[in-house]
């Protein structure tokens, strides 16, 4: 029989269906074994076609992008109820993704900011007809609603889709590895000595050494190994946007505890080596760290 | 094991809990090696030397294990400051555990400056196994600083 499956997009760039439909000719495989009954980004349904479903009537609902407007909390608990199999796909999902960098702000700054003082706005107004608006803060998406499966990826990769479907549909568990980038990275590793970060573009990459021995900010000991380590086999450092092993709570202390603990370098110079630390080091989860959670108390309680 | 201090005991907590609402008792965690700074917190309440009673004392081996997750961690459950106290540069047991909690501390400072929470909740100190007072001072200081800046917005009202 074939499994019911919805595809529900909230705010994010939709690039986890590009990697989906990127599968191309493979789609075939699984495509026989699903029924579609929801997927804007490529089907004509509508929400009320969603809302009509029956409870608990779709296998596998698959949620990608994160919570921005009030509409996207509302489609959330829809696919929720509907769903037997809720599974956050992508960063922005399971995370908050790059987005939840925003939270370093309230939302009335952030509204001023873009609709007010931008350079380019003739018309300084924040628009409130006709749209459904805007949450406070940018959670990630299990901290609203519990889910049943994460498959965390900045996109993830159209094979690591195809795995987590291909199980699903056959009705075995999914779960994520708990090893990191560097387990699957080629590249030579050396004790750890660090005396100096360098930015990417500065000096010359030797492709045969670990990326993070040579100075540059690699993040893939501390983010989850399901990429295939695709960014450091092309010498592009890590960054991070498969966010942390399963184990890990926080993505950004994990890093910079191991920053401490390899960077052979005086303090002051090691702060000044890295001037956004949330930037750097929650590049797609700020929305889900202790930091940001502690800042929307904060907001909460009115300080 | 001896006991902590004679300050952390369970009459201090109740009684700062009940104080709360009039004047603020904040409560501070405090992360301390075993090897130096816990011996001195002993060194100090065996010599029955005077502090506030407001630090919860929790001991690891060395500060180089202290994660900057429990840090957070502790401040997103409502600790109203966090106090590291380990040993002298050059004295850790384990050549340079401390040092690598200092690197993660600068690291932290920057990191709770950009996200606009008072980094002055987090403190590093170095007090030695037979350095007591500086101990003792250093929680004073740590509960003044706590005091002036307030309860931790995050247990406010939850």
């Amino acid at each position: 029989m074939a499994k019911r499956i919805a595809l529900a997009q909230l705010s994010s760039c939709w690039g986890c269906d590009q990697a989906l439909v990127d599968l191309h000719l493979k789609l075939l495989d699984v495509l026989p074994e699903l029924d579609i009954v929801y997927w804007p980004a490529v089907v004509d349904f509508k929400m009320k076609d969603l809302e009509a479903l029956p409870k608990g009537s779709i296998h596998i609902g698959m949620v990608e992008g994160s919570c921005r407007t009030n509409e996207d909390v509302h489609l959330l608990k829809v696919m929720r109820e509907k769903s037997k199999i809720l599974v956050a796909w992508g960063s922005c999902s399971a995370y908050g993704g790059v987005q939840g960098l925003g939270n370093q702000w309230s939302l009335k700054e952030l509204l001023d900011r873009k609709f007010m003082e931008a350079d380019t706005i003739t018309d300084p107004r924040i628009p409130d007809k006709y749209l459904p608006g805007f949450t406070e803060v940018v959670q990630a998406n299990p901290d609203i609603v519990p889910f049943e499966v994460a498959l965390p990826g900045c996109p993830p990769t159209s094979d690591n889709t195809l795995e987590a479907l291909s199980a699903l549909i056959s009705g075995s568990p999914y779960d994520l590895p708990d090893k990191t980038v560097c387990d699957q990275c080629p590249k030579v590793r050396e004790d750890k000595h660090i005396t100096e970060f360098h930015r990417t573009h500065e000096g010359k990459i030797d492709p045969e050494k670990c990326l993070l021995d040579q100075g540059y900010l690699c993040l893939g000991f501390a983010t989850i190994g399901l990429c295939g380590a695709q960014c450091p086999t092309v010498n592009t450092p890590c960054k991070g946007c498969f966010g942390p092993p399963p184990s890990i709570k926080d993505h950004g202390a994990k890093i910079i505890s191991a920053l401490g603990a390899i960077a052979d370098m005086d303090p002051e110079e090691l702060k000044e080596a890295f001037p956004d630390p949330i930037g750097s080091f929650y590049f797609t989860d700020y929305g889900a760290s202790y930091l940001s959670k502690i800042k929307e108390k904060q907001r909460r309680s009115g300080k | 094991m001896s006991t902590v201090s004679p300050k952390s005991t369970g009459e201090g907590k109740s009684k700062s809990k009940k104080k709360r609402k009039k004047d603020f008792e904040p409560r501070i965690v405090a992360f301390c090696c075993n090897w130096c700074s816990y011996a001195g917190a002993d060194l100090a309440g065996t010599s029955r030397m005077l502090m506030p009673p407001n630090v919860r004392i929790i001991r690891v081996n060395c500060t180089g294990r202290i994660d900057i997750s429990f840090i957070l961690d502790a401040l997103y459950q409502g600790a109203d400051g966090v106090l590291i106290s380990g040993c002298h540069p050059g004295d850790c047991h384990y050549t340079s555990g401390n040092l690598k909690l200092r690197s993660r501390f600068v690291l932290l400072k920057s990191l709770l400056e950009e996200a606009g929470f008072e980094p002055e909740r987090v403190h590093l100190q170095w007090a030695s196994a037979a350095e007591g007072d500086v101990f003792a001072e250093g929680v004073t200081k740590m509960v003044e600083r706590v005091k002036k800046l307030g309860p931790n917005p995050v247990s406010k009202g939850g």
